[in-house]
């Protein structure tokens, strides 16, 4: 499958690497979805660079206000860090939900953005945290939205042979913030979901300020649903708010057919199903009332 | 060929591996270590569960390489000669494994569970289990074995 | 009756391999200098196979051999119709995706692999029927046009008593239109083994199986051999669920290694078994069902249509067992029944976990519960109203044996799930407050019987051989019981083995049973049906007893032989005669022995998502006599596994012929969550006089009423029949929102 696996012992040592090759090796993280898609043919290389073992790359910390993730870290370590359940929660019911106890084990959170599917739980808890990306490649880093990383199913604005990526960053959730993620799925373990949504708003003074709806997979990337957050602002944190934003996004989304997954009309229906618990809790969560926190 | 040097069921153990072995393979036919079964080849099933530095893996889908220096250990580490571990022991006393395919897999993944956490609650142990399927049993005996194992295990000590 | 062994959860004799992970399965076996096989696949569902060129595949470094259709000596096989080529060859058909065009042999798995992709195979693509609907229509393209003229290739009648005047006299009628799902049986072992020629010179092959011998009866003229020159070991099976009683790889191992004369070994992927081997029948089914307001059962009339796929297989027999418990167990005075198998271009549909009966428990299930509600009954009083009991008249006309037990399990999970009776009246508990304001809760009830054995006519055999070493004393130090009854997991090493122990007098550890190897052990039969237990087990109380007999004799004869052994054939038909189905009535006696299982499942179902989540299921089967407890609660809980399976999440799908549920990623088998949070399981003792310590089979029973259980109770909670299952979120939904 592949003529040599190398194990860089820095981010500038990965860059050498990738380059002696010429577009040739790739990025290796957990490797839970590239290992299969080079035994199938897809993102094939002949060189693969392992990044888990680079030191500094491991780190969830919490700096300049924003709680910073490595690649290294994997879902089962975000779903576990006590700071990312207590200031950003939403993320941590996210990767929680990722496979199995042995994909979560394996699978950076990373890479589940670098993977580039829609329905990546891990990046859908990330767009509702307006993640960014810090993008290292030789020319230089610099920090992208989450958002701007889909060129499309399956493929991500940062090319593997080229580039990596570094970390992500968000801000730390507050008090008076909110964050909740809901998953619909054929079976409850070891599945992609028919639909996902994470939701983050702040509420001060008894109003809504600030909300994001981020909703997969209903398009070739996760989906934001603006229209459905600014609307929030302003509204006071109720159920009736709840309901209505939901509707918005759901008039927003446009699911296509899965032959998997289902209709188009289902899940069109169940994302304002799901937008709306999530926003009932995230609201009350974001409120400081009691029954509002999600058991991560 | 690179050579692939890791603590294999506590001993230093070293093969010649292609870079694209996949871990599964090199235990099976590289060091003659059968009891790590391969199911779907997916990483979608957990039969070929492993511990590599005590967390579980899916060793059909885990490169080899990613396994160089680390501890690994896998069914045939679990035995201490001719006694068995209070994990497999308890699957037999309650009668869990019917055909037996998914049951090394399974004790891996009990055995990451309890050594994290020995008093699990019942819905502790099904998350534990979530990413290992079996056909045969529908569950609820190696649930069982698991509850068994690990108040056994709290008894004795936390002994094996 | 009491007994000593019997009865006692012992440990499974294999348990400790399988714990250590010592036990081989085929794939764990290898041998010295041995090649590696994969097959080349069929790209068509339906095509002329013009031209196969295996030059490039053949110019790989490391190919031995490609083997293709005219290596084969005899190019046919079939459980029990030989319709299917071994490969196919060119101007021959490929009938579905399972077809084979090759197999190439090479010196690592590797090479076998990427030389497979160099085989190229020109085809001339053949009109597809992927409907059995459409397909038996005249002017449908004909799959096996050398069979006949059409795709239909058996009509099942049942004409029993007036059914115009059953429904005339009906109170109430409900009428359905079913359609039952593929699924898949997802053994957790890939099919494997090794072929190679032994010792002396047998064509050997190490595989999993059901039936040993049966595989040889097709391997042997397939290499135009005497079966005394071919020989099949099965170390160990990973699960099966009839999945393996056709042959998927044991004769592509023979043919290997009659053909390079080394050992060769062959893996199957997970997605050449999800893609390429069999699935059980999909049903079309219409059933009528008349009653009168007291809830006596008056008429059926029932039309079956069975997807067969590409090849006969079983289709028959499953059709003939399926139709048979067509009206469930109940008395049924008036049917019209008209069962039809047909060929498509689908999945070669085959044995699968009730054999047809799951499919029929299903849709008279359905229909019961459907009546209960149109009659305003309880659904555990309808039930109790119609049973069969023994002499009971069944739906083929026959007196049912002794040993009926459906009303005592019926009885015994109703009490268990909460159901009160007082003097016949039965009523449902309190289901509880639902967990949420968009949650319903529904509890419901479902039974089903099935055959023990085989059936109509069919001389189904099992021959157990034991062997008694004795001490100086003459008393009994070791036994060993020789059996082809492969363990497929269910435990039948370790029932044999208890019932040695019992029918000896000796101990369980002092039991061992011999590897399944044809030259070594008698031909037990099939381990399918559910019969190993009463059909071998019929058999082995029989060798102890005259084993026992030659060790008296030894003992009084004084001869100092320390050696005694007996084997002894036991025949289902010996215990009564059954006859095929009548071809103009369908009257008959069909089986020789019966089981039976009733479930009660409590669901919540999100009336937002149309999620169903089980809170707690009760599962009751007459084991008749329980060998080992533990095991038989084994068999409910995994029955009941693969009926939620059924119920609500596996569907395998395939368009025109092709699949789209390619990988295991794609085909949704219940995890741990997905099941039931509290299990119940109740095994209920009616003895079957006929069955060794009165024993009952019951690995497929337990699975019959599970999805019929799930779905009542779904219109229990929201009002929705779903007649099209398996019930996903998005099924339920759809549902409620029609009848809103």
């Amino acid at each position: 499958m592949w003529d040599d696996y190398l194990f860089p012992q820095s981010i500038e040592e990965a860059l050498d690497m990738l380059e002696a090759r010429g577009g040739d090796a790739r990025i290796i993280a957990g490797g839970t979805d590239l290992a299969l898609q080079c035994q199938r043919g897809r993102n094939p290389a002949t060189v693969v660079v392992d990044i888990t073992r680079i030191p500094g790359l491991d780190q969830i910390e919490e700096r300049d206000g924003y709680i910073h993730v490595g690649a290294r870290v994997t879902h089962a370590q975000v779903a576990a860090s006590p700071l990312i359940r207590s200031r950003a929660a939403v993320l941590a019911e996210a990767c929680g939900s990722v496979g199995g106890p042995q994909i979560r084990n394996v699978g950076t959170l990373v890479g589940n953005v670098v993977n580039a599917l829609p329905a990546a739980d891990g990046a859908i808890g990330l767009t509702a945290l307006d993640a960014q990306a810090e993008v290292v490649e030789r020319t230089g880093q610099r920090w992208t939205p989450i958002s701007d990383l889909y060129a499309g199913v399956g493929r991500c604005t940062v090319d593997s042979c080229q580039a990596m990526i570094t970390q992500l960053r968000f801000k730390a959730l507050g008090d008076g913030d909110g964050g909740a993620f809901e998953r619909l799925a054929k079976r409850k373990a070891l599945i992609l979901p028919i639909l996902n949504a994470a939701v983050v708003v702040g509420v001060e003074g008894g109003t809504v300020q600030r909300a994001r709806v981020a909703i997969g997979p209903v398009a070739t990337k996760p989906f934001v649903a603006t229209n459905a957050a600014e609307w929030l602002v302003g509204q006071a944190p109720d159920a009736a708010a709840a309901a209505n934003a939901a509707k918005l996004a759901a008039q927003a989304a446009e699911p296509r057919y899965s032959l998997l997954r289902g209709s188009a009309e289902y899940r069109k229906s169940m994302v304002e199903v799901l937008v709306r618990r999530a926003l009932t809790r995230a609201l009350a969560l974001a409120s400081g009332e009691e029954g509002g926190h999600a058991d991560s | 060929m690179p050579t692939l040097e890791m603590i294999l069921n506590g001993k230093e153990v070293s093969a010649e591996v292609e870079p694209g072995d996949l871990l599964a393979h090199v235990l099976r036919d590289k060091l003659g270590l059968i009891g790590t079964k391969i199911s779907c080849g997916e990483g979608e099933c957990g039969s070929c569960t492993v511990l590599v530095d005590g967390l579980t893996v899916t060793s059909c889908i885990y490169p080899a390489m990613k396994a160089q220096g680390r501890e690994v250990t896998t069914i045939e580490g679990l035995a201490t000669g001719g006694r068995l571990h209070s994990i497999q022991q308890a699957f037999v006393d309650v009668t869990a494994p019917q055909c037996g395919y998914c049951i090394p897999g399974m004790i891996i993944s009990a055995k990451a569970l309890l050594d994290e956490n020995p008093h699990p609650t019942r819905q502790e142990i099904r998350t534990g289990i979530s990413g290992n399927i079996c056909r045969c049993t529908g569950y609820y005996q190696i649930v069982e074995a698991i509850e068994l194992a690990a108040q056994r295990m709290a008894e004795e000590g936390g002994a094996p | 009756m009491s007994t000593r062994v019997l009865g006692q959860s012992l440990p499974k004799k294999d348990a400790a391999t399988k714990v250590r992970g010592s036990r081989r399965f085929p794939q764990d076996f290898n041998m010295e200098g041995q090649l590696h096989a994969k097959a080349v696949w069929s790209e068509h569902p339906h095509a002329r196979v013009v031209k196969i060129d295996t030059s490039g595949a053949e110019a790989l470094p490391g190919v031995v051999k490609v083997i293709t259709a005219e290596d084969v000596p005899v190019n046919e096989y079939g459980i029990i119709v030989q319709d299917q080529p071994v490969l196919a060859g060119e101007g021959d058909k490929v009938r579905w995706v399972g077809d084979r065009i090759a197999i190439v042999v090479a010196e690592s798995e590797k090479v076998a692999r990427e030389a497979r992709r160099l085989v190229e195979v020109e085809y001339d693509p053949l009109p597809v029927v992927s409907d059995p609907r459409e397909a038996m229509k005249p002017e449908a393209p004909l799959v096996h046009e050398e069979r006949g003229d059409s795709n239909v290739f058996r009509h099942i009648k049942i004409r029993k008593g007036d059914w115009e005047k059953g429904f005339a006299e009906a109170d109430v009628v409900v009428e359905s239109y079913y359609v039952t799902p593929y699924v898949e049986h997802v053994y957790m072992q890939p099919d494997a083994g090794i072929g190679y020629l032994d010792d002396e010179g047998r064509v050997t092959v190490i595989s999993s199986a059901q039936w040993p011998d049966h595989d040889l009866r097709q391997i042997a003229p397939m290499l135009d051999l005497p079966k005394d020159q071919t020989r099949e070991i099965v170390p160990a099976v990973g699960g099966a669920f009839g999945g393996r009683e056709d042959m998927h790889i044991q004769h592509l191992l023979a043919l290997c290694a009659y053909c390079v004369r080394r050992p060769v070994k062959m893996v199957f992927d997970r997605n050449e078994v999800m893609i390429r081997t069999g699935k059980r029948h999909p049903w079309y089914v219409k059933y009528r069902t008349g009653a009168r307001k007291d809830g006596t059962l008056t008429a059926v009339e029932i039309e079956i249509i069975s997807d067969s796929g590409a090849y006969a297989s079983t289709t028959v027999p499953v059709l003939e067992a399926g139709t048979s418990f067509a009206a469930g167990p109940y008395v049924v005075p008036n049917a019209k029944v008209d069962s039809y198998a047909v060929y498509t271009n689908n999945a070669v549909t085959m044995a699968m976990r009730g054999f047809g009966t799951t499919q029929s428990a299903f849709i008279y299930e359905m229909q019961m519960s459907k009546l209960a509600e149109a009659l305003g009954m309880d659904a555990v009083e309808l039930r109790m109203k119609n049973l069969l009991e023994d002499g009971s008249i069944g739906l083929t006309g026959h007196k049912m044996p002794q040993g009926v037990g459906i009303r005592e399990t019926l009885k015994q999970v109703a009490l268990a799930a909460g159901w009160k009776e007082e003097q016949g009246r039965w009523s449902k508990p309190d289901l509880g407050a639902a967990s949420g304001p968009h949650k319903r809760r529904g509890m419901a009830v479902a039974c089903g019987l099935k055959n023990v054995g085989y059936s109509f006519g069919s001389d189904d055999k099992a021959t157990v051989g034991v062997q008694l070493a004795l001490d100086e004393s003459g008393r009994i130090a070791r036994v060993t019981v020789l059996s082809g009854a492969c363990d497929v997991g269910m435990g039948a090493q370790t029932f044999l083995a208890q019932m040695a122990a019992e029918a000896l007098g000796v101990d369980y550890d002092q039991v061992r049973v011999a590897m399944v190897d044809t030259t070594k052990v008698p031909d037990s039969g099939s381990c399918s049906a559910s019969r190993l237990v009463w059909i071998s087990g019929n058999a082995l109380v029989r060798a102890c007893q005259a084993a026992l007999e030659k060790r008296d004799q030894i003992l009084m004869a004084e001869t100092g032989e320390t050696f005694v052994e007996a084997e002894f054939q036991f025949r289902g038909l010996s215990v009564i005669d059954t006859r095929p189905y009548d071809p103009e009535t369908g009257m008959t006696d069909p089986h020789f022995a019966y089981g039976y299982a009733a479930q009660v499942a409590l669901v919540e179902v999100d009336t937002e998502t149309g999620e169903t989540e089980i809170l707690k299921f009760w599962a009751a089967q007459d084991a008749g006599k329980a060998v080992n407890p533990a095991m038989v609660k084994g068999q409910a809980a995994g029955g009941v596994h693969m009926g939620v399976g059924y119920a609500l999440t596996e569907e395998y799908i395939q368009q025109e012929g092709v699949p789209k549920t390619r990988h295991l990623a794609d085909y949704y088998v219940p995890t741990v969550m997905d099941m039931p949070h509290e299990f119940t399981s109740i095994t209920v003792e009616v003895p079957d006089p006929t069955g060794p310590y009165g024993a009952k089979g019951v690995g497929e029973m337990t699975t019959l009423p599970t999805a019929p259980a799930i779905l009542s109770a779904i219109h229990d909670a929201v009002g929705v029949w779903i007649d099209e299952f398996p019930a996903t979120a998005e099924r339920v939904w759809r549902a409620m929102q029609t009848k809103k």
